[in-house]
């Protein structure tokens, strides 16, 4: 019986090749999209599960309030948290405590590395707490003694080649001694927490004092705890918030300070975390689960085109399932039989989606910015996804149109009296409403994600970031430091095409690190303190980047006061308590036990990508700051080979032992987008597939009606009907699901565009055009499909179509 | 064989009643051979697709070979059916994508048949039915007779009781439709009872009882032999 199934199936699916193709292709083309982001979903989801202790550790998440105001949130908060908590609470087992570095760099002999942000300092319980076991040296005693280190191996491999790290000693930006005790396993891809190098935490005590283990006031800390088994998390929170309170609580209430704790568990961070101070940058949970959306609905459009063709064509086999009904076939066979069919289909294309996996992944690495390998060939969940994508497929695509075709009787079909495509025609029609509502959700949506992207790469940012090349500033310095950079400052102005050079502790594109609380109007009610995100920055930095002056002036070598001068910007004003620029001119401020006066207001800028708000920023003439250099030069390009030489050359000069690092501005600025990037670019391809298959499943049933409209088409033609009607007449039909389609999608992608867009502090307005063009290129896609098999049938000869009847 | 008493069989669709069968009564004997006859809207399709089993009547009783068969669900209609009943059709009614051997194994599928036997006795009865040399040829590849014969072949082939035929040579030109008409015959002589729907005179003679319908019920049988 199978292989008369066999024989019968593969000589349809061979006659009528059109049709043959667009399920197949269609349904490998959903398959290899759902592979392919299932594989991408499954690693975003992956991340830190492998952790034997994972469902117990948890990362505290500070918020600090003003005024009982949330001012600011931290994935690094308070150094005094962690031991508080494990003194305190019982249900605590231990804690990891880390502090971040930037830019040290790191010397073994003669090899010499710029370490930014791969080194932290860490207690030894972080380790055991993530489950490293030392591959070299002794796990018990790393992290605990001042001046250990700890390295990754291939961190160790770096520095030592194929010596033995154990031992060796390391010294930071030349100053500072580690001796290494222990080499660990790399923290693997999926982790929120990638480190080369880890300094034990007794160092940073003993340079920083006890305050490290124990101040509220100080961020920056990142906390981690190992609960007992059985603790209740919300519990917890809350006893944490009791004992925060009473124990800080009275010292806080002179300033109207607050502070609060949550639990993150380990396993929520990198897809649900978004905090000053995160140890890289994390991803986002909602773009996997609108991914995974986005699978499924090919997937079903896929299935959908299955279902349409199949009972759309069913006037085709009824004659065969009349012939089988009589010659003692059971129903229970004929629906085998279908199910067969679409089993063998859903087969054929789940070879095709595997080849179109493996041409396609390298595309979609770069697309999706991802490091997907063949390797995921080998893993049973590929298959097992595969398997599932088959069988649902088979069952989805099979199922239904086996039903109607199995439920025709005999007599009936054998004496041709099934009238037309009458048959499940709404429920084709409703399919196919559905698959165009996706579409258009998709093809507005990646509209939206490319004017989103647009304004924002387009906005005036408030200051420029074109044309500038930025050093990462020398570490390992002495005394002379201040006339090194004087000198290289003058040099380097001296150099042809360079307008100007700042320092500063940060450069447009980053998220501003040193925030300052406590801040006041002298004067003022020392409640009435607040937080500012502060830049250190010398005379030339306002020129440099071309802020806009609101009121008053620039820092300058005229005023010797200004080593306590201070400039604002609008948002720093308004927290201030001012209205206009003007109000704040000349007000001082308490700024950590001494005064600064406001010299000058700027307009806002965008520090960070227009993702952010506008943040409350104050400049502080910090002459000697070592961070960044950033250089501005004429030009037509962004970029200048001869800029970067110059700049090495000096370097070399004034700065030996730093290595040279440097990067472009517009670059660097552009990185924040990235993410936004791939999400359109994912979006888009997937859109477009979507609307690809779901034209392919409109071509089909256009073909396939046409024809069998032939001999009406024959009859209106000889009683005069001219071909444009006969077009209309046709089209009517299949714009009518179109059209709405686009009822039905807009409310619902009205709705998820302002979900998506107040994630932007900086965003386009929602149009009506954003939806009507999107709409109306895949109106005219439709049309064109259509199109192709209405011409041709409605230009036909009348008198042939009718002669073989 | 067949014993059909007061058989009725109603369609109704919202505005009209129609009385397809009305309290029709007859016997059919083994080995006769019987041609039923009438104008169209008499009755006679719906006749055959109940002695077919492919129908229900709406009342009366169907004894076939003893058993009463009116109320049979579906399945059991169907294992009735590829056991003891095979079809003649006017339009052949031959599955495209299948060729000539592969049409008429199929009822030996459906009844279980083995391979290698179903392959003998496929290939004894196209030889018996000349078509032999046609065994790997595609229905369209056929003249309208030579499809005719693959249908009989495929009716014959599971050894049925009884062959309904409905008006087996209506698409066919008379020499052909007398060839068939020749094979019924000789299957009727080996024992095979034959109920034949039919609009030919012509052909009714080579039936030997005439049952004639009109509006749902007989109006006269004639005794030809």
């Amino acid at each position: 019986m199978i292989s008369n199934f066999l024989i019968i199936a593969w000589r349809n699916l061979s006659k009528h090749r059109v049709f043959s193709f667009i399920n197949i292709f269609g349904l490998a083309i959903g398959i290899a999209a759902s592979l392919l982001i299932f594989q991408y979903a499954r690693f975003e989801l992956s991340y830190d599960r492998f952790e034997p202790k994972g469902d117990r550790v948890f990362r505290l998440e500070q918020d600090r309030f003003n005024n009982g105001k949330l001012s600011t949130q931290w994935a690094a908060g308070a150094a005094g948290i962690g031991k508080l908590v494990k003194d305190n609470l019982p249900e605590v087992e231990s804690y990891a405590h880390l502090h971040g570095t930037n830019g040290l760099v790191v010397n073994y002999k003669d090899k010499e590395f710029r370490e930014n942000n791969t080194v932290f300092f860490a207690n030894d319980a972080f380790l055991p707490m993530f489950g490293y076991t030392a591959q070299k040296g002794m796990q018990a005693e790393s992290l605990k003694d001042v001046n250990t280190a700890v390295m990754t191996a291939s961190a160790a491999r770096r520095y030592f080649g194929s010596e033995d790290p154990i031992g060796k000693v390391i010294s930071m930006n030349k100053k500072k001694d580690f001796r290494v005790t222990a080499v660990v396993s790399d923290p693997p891809p999926n982790t929120h927490f990638h480190f080369d190098i880890l300094l034990s935490f007794a160092t940073f005590i003993q340079m920083n004092g006890p305050g490290a283990e124990t101040a509220w006031g100080w961020d920056g800390f990142y906390t981690y705890l190992l609960l007992r088994p059985g603790t209740d998390p919300a519990a917890f929170e809350k006893k944490m918030a009791d004992l925060v309170h009473s124990q800080w609580g009275p010292q806080m209430k002179d300033t109207k300070e607050g502070i609060a704790f949550h639990l993150q568990p380990l396993r929520d961070i990198h897809l649900y975390s978004n905090y000053m101070f995160e140890s890289e940058t994390n991803g986002n949970g909602r773009a996997v689960y609108f991914l995974l959306v986005i699978a499924l609905f090919i997937i079903v459009i896929a299935w959908i085109n299955y279902i349409n063709l199949s009972t759309a064509r069913s006037v085709d086999r009824a004659r065969e399932v009349g012939v089988r009904k009589v010659l003692g076939s059971y129903r229970t066979q004929l629906v085998g039989q279908f199910v067969f069919e679409s089993l063998l289909i859903n087969a054929l294309a789940v070879i095709l989606g595997l080849l179109l996996v493996i041409g396609c992944l390298p595309v979609f690495n770069v697309i999706t910015g991802k490091q997907i390998s063949f390797s995921l060939l080998a893993e049973g969940w590929f298959w097992l996804v595969l398997t599932g994508l088959f069988l649902a497929g088979t069952f989805f695509s099979g199922f239904y149109p086996a039903l109607v075709l199995s439920s025709f009787k005999p007599i009936a079909v054998l004496k041709g009296r099934l009238a037309g495509t009458g048959h499940g025609a709404l429920l084709r029609q409703s399919l196919v409403v559905f698959q165009f509502a996706a579409s258009v959700v998709l093809m507005v949506g990646t509209f939206a994600v490319y004017r989103q992207l647009r304004f924002m790469q387009t906005l005036d940012l408030g200051i420029r970031v074109d044309r500038t090349m930025v050093l990462k500033g020398p570490n390992v310095i002495d005394s002379t430091y201040m006339a090194k950079l004087s000198a290289f400052k003058e040099e380097m102005l001296h150099e042809p095409g360079i307008v100007s050079m700042t320092a500063s502790t940060e450069v447009p594109g980053n998220k501003v690190k040193w925030n300052a609380g406590g801040i006041r109007l002298v004067g003022s009610d020392p409640t009435r303190v607040q937080q500012y995100r502060v830049l250190g920055v010398d005379y030339d930095f306002m020129k440099t980047y071309g802020f806009h002056f609101l009121k008053g002036r620039d820092f300058s070598k005229e005023f010797r006061s200004d080593s306590a001068a201070v400039i604002f910007n609008e948002a720093a004003v308004r927290q201030l308590g001012f209205g206009q620029p003007g109000e704040a001119l000349n007000k001082r401020i308490e700024f950590w036990g001494k005064q600064y006066t406001i010299v000058g207001v700027v307009s806002n800028h965008h520090q960070e990508s227009p993702q952010a708000a506008y943040d409350a920023h104050i400049f502080r003439l910090i002459p000697e700051v070592t961070d960044y250099y950033s250089i501005r030069f004429h030009g037509d390009e962004n970029h200048s080979e001869a800029v970067m030489q110059a700049a090495k050359r000096q370097w070399a000069a004034f700065f030996p032992g730093n290595p040279f690092d440097y990067f472009y501005l517009d670059d660097h600025y552009a990185q924040q987008y990235k993410a936004d990037e791939q999400f359109g670019k994912t979006f888009g391809v997937f859109a477009v597939l979507a609307i690809f298959i779901s034209c392919m499943g409109l071509l089909g049933l256009a073909s396939f009606v046409t024809i069998q409209r032939t001999k009406e088409i024959g009859i209106r033609k000889i009683i005069g009907a001219g071909t444009p009607g006969i077009l209309l007449l046709l089209t009517r039909d299949f714009v009518k699901p179109v059209l709405l389609s686009f009822v039905l999608a807009v409310p619902v992608t009205w709705w998820l565009l302002h979900r998506w867009l107040e994630n932007y502090a900086s965003r386009i307005a929602v149009s009506p055009w954003m939806f009507v063009l999107p709409a109306l290129l895949i109106l005219v896609i439709a049309m064109g499909t259509i199109a192709t098999q209405t011409l041709k049938a409605a230009s036909a000869n009348p008198s042939r179509s009718l002669r073989s009847e | 064989m067949i014993k059909i008493s007061d058989l009725q069989k109603v369609y109704r669709t919202e505005e009209v009643e129609t009385i397809a069968l009305n309290k029709l009564t007859f016997d059919v004997k083994e080995g006769e051979f019987v041609a039923v006859m009438g104008p169209s809207g008499c009755g006679k399709s719906t006749l055959l697709n109940i002695l077919g089993l492919l129908d229900d009547p709406d009342g009366g009783s169907f004894l076939f070979n003893g058993t009463e068969v009116a109320h049979f669900n579906e399945r059991k209609r169907a294992d009735l059916r590829k056991r003891n009943i095979g079809f003649v059709f006017q339009s052949f009614n031959l599955i495209d994508e299948l060729t000539v051997f592969e049409n008429v194994e199929l009822p030996l599928i459906y009844l279980g048949v083995k391979g290698p036997e179903r392959k003998q006795r496929v290939e004894t009865v196209l030889d018996k039915m000349q078509i032999m040399h046609r065994r790997n040829h595609y229905p369209q590849q056929l003249s309208g007779g030579q499809q005719q014969r693959v249908a009989v072949a495929r009716a014959v082939v599971n050894n049925p009781k009884l062959i309904l035929a409905d008006e087996p040579t209506g698409n066919l030109d008379s020499s052909n439709g007398n060839e068939v008409m020749q094979l019924l015959t000789d299957l009727n002589e080996q024992g095979t009872t034959i109920i034949m729907v039919t609009h030919s005179e012509h052909d009714s003679r080579y039936s030997h009882r005439i049952i004639r319908m009109l509006d749902g019920q007989t109006v006269t049988e004639n005794i030809l032999v």
